[in-house]
C-alpha cells in the first residue's frame, strides 16, 4: 500500500496535470456540446439542438467533413505506401545509409508552419520553383497548385508525404525486428526478392502498418495547421479554395471566430465518434490482414 | 597527520557547501514570496491598461497617443500593451473569461455585435454627456456614428476606419494612350479603358494587370449594393445590385481567364508595405485603402501616383466604398471604466476633435468629423499627402458600406467572401452563389433562434 502511495506521489505532477488539463476539459466538452456557450457567459442547456443543426441544417459541416474524407482517402494510404517504401529502401545495407536515413527523417522535425510556408513558395504557380523547373525542363505549364480546388488538395497531400519520415522510422524499426531466419529459410526454399517481400516482409510488418494506419487516420481527421497556414497565406490571393476547408478548420472557426463553443464541442464529439467508428472498423478488419508473431 | 588535515578540509568544505545551499534556498524563498519593490513615482496615478495589436511602424504612434494622454493629466496613467494580432481575439476573450480584461481593448475584429450580445462590452452611449452624444450623432461622419451599435446602445467607438479608392500612375496611363487627368467617370468606362493597361509576356502570361478585380465586397457599393439596410435593419444579400456587382467581377475573371488571373495573383509579391504589387508595377489600377498613402511615402517616395474614387456603375452610387473599422471598446469587466472612457474621449476627440487630429494624421487615418478634418494638424497632413484628400471625401460620404451589425457578423462576413470566391472560380454562377448565401444566412438565423438567441 505504502509502495503504491509512493508511486502515485511520484507521478502526481503528471496525474494532476492530466486531470486538470485533459480529463476535465474532455469530459466538460460532453456537457458543453448540449449547451449554448460562448466562452464568456455561463453555458445554457439547449438539449440536442447543436446536434440537430449539425445533421440537418448545416451544409458547411457536411462540406468540411466531405473535404476531410477526400483528403484522408488520398493522404493516409499514400502515407503508408511512401513510409513502407522508404523504410524498405533505407533498410538496405549500403554505405552512408545513416546519412540517407537522417535526410529523409529531417522533414518530419521541421516545424509544420515553416514547412507549409516553404511549400507555398516552392509551389507558387507563377514564380515557384516546381513550375519553373517543369517549364524549363519539359516545356510544361505546371498546375495552379494552390488555387485550383483539386490541386490544392494534392498540394496538401504532398506536404503530408513530405513529413513521412516520422512513420518511416517506425517501419524501419519493424523491419529490423523481422527475424533473419525467416529470410534464410525462404532463400533456401528458393524465394526471390519479391516473394520474400510479399510473403515475409509485408506480413511481418502488418502490425506496424496497422499502427501507423490508425494513427494516420486519427491525425488526418484533425488536420488543421497546414490548412490554416494556407488559408491565411492566400487571403490576398483570392482566398484558399473551399476544397481545403477541412473539418478541424471549421471547428476552430466556430469556436473562436463565431464564439460558438457549444456548437464546436458538438462538432468535436461528432469527429470523435467518426474517428472511433473508423478505428473500430479497422480493428474489426485487422484479423484478416494483420499477422502477429504469437 | 596528513589524513587528519584532509579530513578537516573536507569537513570545512562540506560546511561551506551546506551554508551556501541553505542561503541559496532562503534567498529563493524570499525572492518568491516577497513582492518586488515598486519603483517610486512622482504622482501615484490610477493605471489604465490598454490592449492593442499594432506593431512595427504603428507601435510608436499608439505609444505616442498614450504618452500625450499621460502628459495631459495627473489622475490616470495609460499603460499600452501590444498583443499579437494572430491570436489577439483569443487572448482578449480568455482575459474576459478569466475576469481580468484590459480597461480598453482596441478591436480590429468586426465583431462588436457578437461581443455585445455576449455581454462582454460596456455600453458607451450611456457614458456620454448630452453634448458628446450630440457631437457623435450629428457631427461625426456616418461611417463613424452608424458603426459599433448593437440594438440601441453603442459598444464600439470608431476611432479609425478604412475606405477604398483607385490608385493609379499617370505615366503608365500616358504610355497606354490614356489621359490621367480625366479619370473615367463610370465603372464601365474604367473597366474598358484599363484593358489598355494590361501587359503580357511572350508566353501570353499577364505581367501587369490594368484593373485588378478584387473581392466583390469592394465593388458592391459602386453598384448601389451593400449588405445591410440601417433604416429597416434588414440584411441584404441576394439583391439585384449585389448580383450586378458579382456578375461584373465574374465577367472580369472570365475575360482575363480564371486560371490566368489566379496564377497572376499567386505570383504577386506580398501585399505588405514595400512589396505591394502596385509599387512593384504589377497592378496599374488597384482599389486599396488609405493607409497605402503613408506606405507609398515611405517605400516609393519618388513614385508619381494619384488616387480617385471608384466611379459608380450604372445605377450605382457616387463616392461609395466598403469599410471596416477599428473600435475602441471597454470590456464590461474592466476595473477602471472611468479612466478608460477618459482615454477614449481623448484619443477619439469626442470632446476636442482638433487636438485629436494630430493622432489621426500620425496614424495616417481618416478624420472622424469635419472639425477634425479642418484642424490645422490635419490640414498640414493633407498638404503633405495630397492623395489623401480623395479618402477624406469618401470618409464623409453617406455611401460607405459596413459589415452588417448582427451578432453573427463574422460568420456572415466569411460566407459573403466564400460566395464571391465560389462565383469567381466558376464553381457556382453569381445567381447560385447569392442564393446559397441568402440560404446560409437564413439557416444561421434559424439556428441561433433555436438556441434561444433573439438574433
Amino acid at each position: 500500500m505504502k509502495k503504491q502511495f509512493v508511486g502515485y506521489a511520484f507521478i502526481s505532477p503528471w496525474l494532476i496535470g492530466f486531470i486538470i488539463f485533459t480529463a476535465f476539459p474532455f469530459l466538460s466538452s460532453v456537457y458543453l456540446s448540449f449547451t449554448r456557450y460562448n466562452i464568456v457567459q455561463n453555458p445554457v442547456w439547449v438539449g440536442l439542438a447543436n446536434y440537430r443543426t449539425l445533421f440537418s441544417g448545416d451544409p458547411i459541416f457536411w462540406h468540411s467533413l466531405n473535404a476531410t474524407l477526400i483528403f484522408a482517402v488520398a493522404a493516409v494510404p499514400l502515407g503508408v505506401i511512401a513510409g513502407v517504401g522508404l523504410a524498405l529502401l533505407l533498410n538496405s545495407n549500403v554505405g552512408g545509409i545513416g546519412v540517407y536515413r537522417t535526410i529523409f527523417f529531417l522533414p518530419s522535425i521541421v516545424p509544420v508552419v515553416a514547412g507549409s510556408i516553404v511549400f507555398l513558395s516552392v509551389l507558387n504557380p507563377n514564380i515557384g520553383l516546381v513550375n519553373r523547373l517543369l517549364k524549363a525542363g519539359f516545356g510544361v505549364t505546371g498546375p495552379n497548385w494552390l488555387q485550383d480546388p483539386t490541386w490544392a488538395v494534392v498540394t496538401l497531400v504532398m506536404l503530408s508525404l513530405w513529413g513521412v519520415g516520422g512513420s518511416m522510422v517506425i517501419y524501419l524499426a519493424g523491419l529490423k525486428d523481422i527475424p533473419a531466419h525467416l529470410y534464410e529459410a525462404a532463400r533456401i526454399d528458393g524465394a526471390n526478392a519479391f516473394q520474400r517481400l510479399r510473403h515475409i516482409t509485408l506480413p511481418m510488418l502488418t502490425p506496424v502498418i496497422f499502427f501507423n494506419l490508425v494513427m494516420g487516420l486519427i491525425g488526418v481527421f484533425q488536420y488543421f495547421t497546414q490548412a490554416y497556414v494556407f488559408q491565411q497565406a492566400m487571403v490576398n490571393q483570392g482566398g484558399a479554395p473551399d476544397s481545403i476547408h477541412f473539418y478541424a478548420l471549421y471547428l476552430f472557426e466556430r469556436a473562436w471566430r463565431y464564439m460558438d463553443m457549444g456548437y464546436a464541442s458538438a462538432m468535436g464529439w461528432v469527429l470523435f465518434l467518426v474517428i472511433m467508428g473508423i478505428t473500430g472498423i479497422l480493428f474489426a478488419g485487422q484479423k484478416k490482414w494483420v499477422h502477429y508473431e504469437n | 597527520m596528513k589524513t587528519e588535515t584532509t579530513s578537516k578540509i573536507l569537513d570545512l568544505g562540506t560546511k561551506v557547501l551546506r551554508i551556501t545551499g541553505w542561503a541559496a534556498l532562503m534567498a529563493l524563498i524570499v525572492w518568491t514570496v516577497v513582492p518586488p519593490p515598486v519603483p517610486p513615482t512622482a504622482h501615484k496615478r490610477i493605471p489604465v491598461h490598454v490592449w492593442h495589436m499594432w506593431s512595427g511602424e504603428w507601435l510608436p504612434v499608439i505609444e505616442n497617443v498614450a504618452d500625450e494622454f499621460n502628459k495631459s493629466q495627473d489622475k490616470y496613467e495609460v499603460i499600452p500593451l501590444e498583443i499579437p494580432p494572430g491570436d489577439g481575439d483569443q487572448k482578449f476573450l480568455l482575459s474576459v473569461s478569466g475576469g481580468n480584461p484590459p480597461d480598453v481593448m482596441v478591436q480590429w475584429t468586426q465583431a462588436i455585435d457578437t461581443y455585445a450580445q455576449s455581454g462582454i462590452l460596456q455600453p458607451m452611449d450611456t457614458m456620454m454627456t448630452p453634448a458628446e452624444k450630440h457631437h457623435f450623432l450629428y457631427d461625426d461622419y456616418p461611417a463613424v456614428h452608424n458603426n459599433g451599435w448593437y440594438k440601441t446602445h453603442l459598444y464600439g467607438l470608431t476611432v479609425g476606419f478604412d475606405v477604398y479608392a483607385c490608385y493609379y500612375r499617370p505615366n503608365e496611363w500616358r504610355s497606354a494612350g490614356l489621359d490621367p487627368d480625366h479619370f473615367p467617370s463610370s465603372f464601365e468606362a474604367l473597366t474598358e479603358e484599363s484593358k489598355k493597361l494590361n501587359q503580357y509576356d511572350a508566353a501570353g502570361n499577364l505581367t501587369r494587370l490594368g484593373f485588378f478585380p478584387q473581392a466583390f465586397t469592394n465593388y458592391a457599393p459602386a453598384f448601389g449594393g451593400g449588405f445591410y439596410d440601417p433604416q429597416t435593419g434588414r440584411i441584404l444579400l441576394d439583391t439585384p445590385q449585389n448580383l450586378n456587382a458579382l456578375n461584373y467581377v465574374v465577367g472580369d475573371y472570365k475575360n482575363i481567364g480564371i486560371d490566368k488571373l489566379l496564377r497572376f495573383k499567386a505570383g504577386m509579391q506580398s501585399d505588405d508595405a514595400a512589396s505591394w504589387p502596385f509599387i512593384q508595377g504589377q497592378l496599374a489600377v488597384t482599389v486599396d485603402g488609405e493607409w497605402r498613402v503613408l506606405q507609398m511615402a515611405q517605400y516609393a517616395p519618388t513614385m508619381d501616383y494619384r488616387v480617385a474614387p471608384l466611379p459608380p456603375a450604372a445605377g450605382g452610387k457616387p463616392l461609395s466604398s466598403f469599410s471596416v473599422a477599428d473600435f475602441l471598446t471597454i470590456p464590461a469587466g474592466a476595473k477602471e471604466k472611468e479612466g478608460a472612457w477618459e482615454f477614449i474621449k481623448f484619443w477619439s476627440g469626442l470632446d476636442h476633435p482638433e487636438p485629436a487630429a494630430k493622432f489621426q494624421a500620425k496614424f495616417c487615418w481618416l478624420p472622424t468629423s469635419p472639425q477634425m478634418a479642418q484642424a490645422p494638424d490635419y490640414q498640414a497632413f493633407l498638404k503633405k499627402y495630397p492623395q489623401f484628400r480623395t479618402f477624406v471625401k469618401l470618409a464623409a460620404s453617406p455611401n460607405v458600406v459596413n459589415i452588417p451589425p448582427v451578432p453573427y457578423q463574422m460568420f456572415l462576413n466569411d460566407r459573403i467572401l466564400v460566395a464571391g470566391d465560389l462565383a469567381e472560380r466558376g464553381a457556382k454562377s453569381p445567381e447560385q452563389a447569392l442564393k446559397s448565401l441568402e440560404a446560409e444566412a437564413a439557416r444561421e438565423q434559424a439556428r441561433r433562434k433555436g438556441l434561444g438567441y433573439d438574433q
